[in-house]
């Protein structure tokens, strides 16, 4: 849903040294399409060491009629327990959500929204509306239908002046009547209508086409209002009703929860896709460091957020099928070009910056070898990042971007071309001015990998002549390094960073003019226009500015362009693993899966997991 | 006795003051504050200041602590801002889970080590003295993750005799006896893990200490007078040679609050010990300072105990 900041911590830190040597690597991103037959475990494509995951699984053998799904959630702390999509924050709850909480929208392979969820998006740039309605059947798991007042309830919350968490964004001061309803000044929001028993109308000030996006602009929650109107909007986030018995119209219904610990869900005879083949799911937070030793006892069917970390260690597990898939999110190396204008919120991006050489980034970019670092260190889990738009959004990622490969004499070329030249013989090029160039690396410390990465990274930039030291002479802790990063501090030049996509690929919130996010500080005129187009603000001569090809390509444009004027130079894509046990009859993961497939449509053939 | 342990008390208020502005301080020093990493690039930088204003994070740093401690003398810690809930109930939540857990750990470390330090130092240089020498290298060496590592393996997942996550079953009604019963299982092997980890100095100083008054004075005299073996070993050597693990007891009985972040970790055990660390990563400022000052008023109170309990175990030692 929302882009967040990747601290390099796998959460797992340092206790997971000792069990998970540190093996070689593999790693890739692609999406394998959804086919049925049996999957295969990860198979290593020629050559580059990157390992190739399928997506689906389906074994052999009559499915059962009930069954209770045992789940892992992998994780070293306790769970947080908010079950509302309009509060919680943590991304563990969104994993415990996914069974009982559903979001309202369904989407395609693009991340898009589709009308074969529980709601059904009507759209319409000309009266710049959008109208939501409930679709046929579907009812929360208390038996009580869905209706437009429980749609109006998550923005009512939301916008709600105590209201206290999150998501309170641009997405929702874009309303008409929002900022007044905010404010307290009127008691009802003036731009969504309530049609009738099933459907609003909401009225906007600007629409863009990427609200048709996922998380693009159009909230995706509901909240049952009759389960919830009697806790007041400030106290919600600590009530019953959210975290001991929380409700949502999704496949299961929460029937237990000990905090931090596990929760247990009961199949919900009242979903709309049909009732769940499973009678019931228990989900239990499990330790990294025994998550294997689990997984051998057969003791879990699903483990979500398997540590990839220790690949190796699981990569042939009896009675299981790892599916993999990409992660939406990609790791980069970003070069400080200016600072912050909080008074205008606008980057001022300044020309004479100790990196404000074009040539200086491409260079650095084509001395590491990033396939290497993915295939060394991650198991071949990560793949060389060719853009900042990751693959995992399909039409939007542009395969054709060469990106940075590793190619040292074409970065020493560019060096020498540029003016960057060794002067005074000490081993380490100059800047343009002759005068001596100590480029600072800030990088994030976390896991048993941050560190070497870092020096093989600063080892691969002294080959081409650059002497580049760690910010403080160490790795940075995650929040220090944020905040420096944040306050523009001189100790960085560049940085090693990482960001979640979410589900909206619009690259504007990172790297547009006004965002704050936009950590490099780097803007041009031509990337304004360029982003622009992508955010439907600028149109072509014969008004394309909706049409979903033009906008692709106005992406693929925007890559092109970025990747050649490497404010960051993106250099992995990651990949999550999921271990499903040989008993579970159908699972399908991959971001493209048919609408009609979802945990109800999971059954199992057999009363015990497979170890063998 | 009395006057001295209320003057005691008297001091700690001032002690516990000083604690409060430090903790309080530091804590604010550190880079970051809870909405670090939390804020979505689609939010207005208006309303992530707007979050931090209303949590008061904008004030003076005196100004907070003001507020804070006129707070914190009626008993309310804040909310944490992570888990959303006030400190009190989330420290309630995990300080029940440690609590039960260190007591049973802390009763089998008793019951586990004071058999074997008398009868090492009973029978020192007998091959039931080296096994428990060896037995005492081992422990101490064993890093606590390794052995709760190894408990897990063998226990849990190989003979399958105990539960190996959490601390309690999540499908068992609350409050029924299956449900207890379930919650006292779980706390088995970690208790365990935990238990064999302490044992070693305890055994040690019983052992040396035996084997110091074996050839005492009061010992001989005690054997003169015909006292039988067993006798003076239960009596007169054991009350003697326990001493030194009594003056470290009070320590311990306050330790059992600060629980243990391996074995926590290692069991998914949600107790003080993660609840700690884990706010300090994220910043939670009030969980942090709640909990580094009970830690603190934790370690006066133990001082103070260990001084009463040596006062019972050695009627020669008086506090006045």
């Amino acid at each position: 849903m929302s882009k967040r900041k990747l601290g390099l911590l796998t959460g797992s830190a340092a206790l997971a040294l000792i069990l998970a040597a540190c093996g070689g690597g593999t790693d890739d991103a692609t999406e394998s399409s959804a086919n049925g037959g049996d999957a295969s475990e990860g198979t290593e494509s020629e050559g580059s060491g990157v390992v190739d995951f399928e997506t689906v699984v389906t074994n052999e053998g009559e499915v059962m009629d009930g069954g209770t799904l045992n789940v892992a959630l992998v994780t070293s702390s306790p769970f947080q327990g908010i079950f509302s999509h309009e509060l919680y924050e943590d991304a563990y709850d969104a994993d415990l959500m996914q069974f009982a909480i559903e979001e309202i929208f369904s989407t395609d392979e693009n991340f898009q929204i589709t009308n074969d969820g529980a709601v059904s998006l009507d759209f319409d740039q000309e009266a710049k509306t959008a109208t939501l309605t409930v679709n046929e059947g579907v009812t929360w798991s208390d038996g009580e239908p869905v209706t437009s007042e429980d749609l109006l309830y998550s923005y009512e919350v939301i916008g709600h002046p105590d209201y206290t968490g999150i998501r309170y964004d641009a997405n929702f001061t874009n309303i008409v009547g929002m900022a007044e309803y905010k404010s307290g000044e009127a008691d009802t929001i003036s731009g969504i209508t309530v049609n009738d028993d099933t459907s609003i109308t909401i009225e906007y000030l600007e629409v863009h086409p990427g609200m048709l996006q996922s998380g693009g602009g159009i909230w995706s929650g509901a909240m049952p209002k009759h389960h919830l109107e009697d806790v007041a909007i400030a106290d919600l986030e600590g009530s019953e009703q959210i975290r001991s018995n929380p409700l949502g119209f999704g496949p299961f219904a929460v029937s237990n929860i000990v905090p931090g610990e596990s929760v247990e869900f009961v199949a919900n005879e009242y979903y709309y896709k049909g009732a769940p083949v499973l009678d019931s799911v228990i989900v239990e937070v499990v330790p990294p460091e025994s998550i294997v030793a689990a997984l051998s006892n057969g003791e879990y069917d699903v483990a979500l957020k398997m540590p990839t970390d220790e690949y190796p260690t699981y990569a042939d597990l009896p009675g299981y099928t790892l599916l993999g898939r990409e992660e939406l999110a990609y790791t980069y190396i970003g070069f400080k070009l200016g600072t912050w204008d909080s008074e205008a919120s606008e980057v001022v991006t300044n020309p004479d910056a100790k990196m404000s050489s074009k040539e200086l980034r491409q260079a650095m970019g084509y001395a590491i070898d990033n396939d290497a670092v993915a295939t060394q260190f991650y198991n071949g889990l990560r793949s060389n990042a060719n853009t900042a738009i990751i693959p995992a959004f399909g039409d939007f990622h542009n395969a054709d971007v060469e990106g940075y490969t590793y190619n040292p004499d074409l970065a020493n070329q560019l060096l020498d071309d540029a003016g960057f030249e060794d002067t005074d013989g000490d081993g380490f090029r100059e800047d343009q001015d002759g005068e001596q160039l100590v480029i600072n690396f800030a990088s994030m410390a976390g896991g048993d990998t941050a560190e070497p990465i870092a020096e093989y990274y600063m080892q691969s930039w002294q080959q081409i002549g650059l002497n580049v030291q760690l910010t403080d002479g160490r790795l940075l802790e995650f929040n220090s390094f944020y905040d420096r990063l944040e306050a523009d501090d001189e100790g960085i030049d560049i940085y090693q960073g990482a960001w979640g996509t979410g589900t909206d690929p619009n690259p504007e919130g990172l790297y547009g003019r006004n965002s704050a996010f936009n950590y490099t500080r780097w803007s041009s005129d031509e990337n304004d226009a360029l982003l622009d187009k992508i955010s439907g603000r600028a149109d072509d001569e014969e008004g394309n500015a909706w049409d979903s090809e033009w906008i692709m390509t106005q992406y693929h444009d925007w890559q092109q362009y970025f990747s050649e004027e490497a404010p960051i130079i993106p250099t992995l894509f990651r990949n999550e693993v999921l271990p499903v046990n040989n008993r579970v009859a159908h699972y399908d993961w991959g971001y493209d899966a048919d609408p009609e497939f979802g945990w109800h449509a999971v059954g199992v053939t057999q009363d015990e997991a497979v170890t063998e | 006795m009395w006057k001295t342990i209320l003057r005691r008390v008297v001091v700690m208020i001032p002690q516990v003051f000083i604690l409060s502005i430090i903790v309080f301080a530091l804590a604010q020093a550190m880079p970051g504050d809870p909405f670090t990493g939390l804020i979505t690039p689609q939010t207005d930088p208006a309303v992530i200041e707007n979050l931090r204003e209303q949590a008061g994070l904008n004030d003076p740093i005196p100004v907070q602590y003001v507020r804070w401690l006129g707070n914190a003398v009626q008993g309310d810690f804040g909310q944490s801002y992570t888990y959303k809930i006030p400190v009190a109930s989330i420290i309630g939540q995990r300080a029940g889970n440690t609590i039960l857990l260190s007591l049973l750990s802390f009763i089998l470390t008793y019951l586990i080590a004071i058999p074997l330090g008398m009868l090492a130092g009973r029978y020192n240089n007998s091959w039931l003295d080296k096994i428990v020498v060896i037995y005492n290298y081992v422990s101490y060496a064993i890093p606590t993750f390794v052995l709760a590592l190894l408990m897990l393996w063998l226990f849990g997942y190989t003979l399958n005799w105990f539960p190996t996550s959490g601390s309690v079953d999540v499908t068992l009604a609350k409050g029924s006896m299956d449900y207890y019963l379930n919650k006292g299982f779980h706390l088995i092997l970690p208790a365990i893990t935990y238990a064999l980890l302490g044992t070693t100095t305890i055994i040690q100083y019983l052992r040396s200490e035996v084997v110091d008054a074996k050839t005492q004075d009061y010992v001989k005299t005690a054997r003169s007078k015909g006292v039988p073996e067993k006798v003076v070993y239960s009596r007169h050597i054991f009350r003697n040679s326990a001493l030194p693990i009594a003056s470290t007891m009070g320590y311990q009985i306050t330790g059992l609050i600060g629980g243990s972040i391996f074995i926590e970790k290692i069991f998914a055990f949600p107790g003080m010990g993660q609840l700690f660390i884990s706010s300090l990563t994220s910043r939670d400022y009030s969980v942090i300072v709640a909990l580094t000052l009970l830690f603190g008023v934790a370690t006066l109170v133990g001082t103070l105990l260990s001084d009463i309990i040596m006062t019972i175990v050695d009627p020669r030692i008086r506090i006045d």
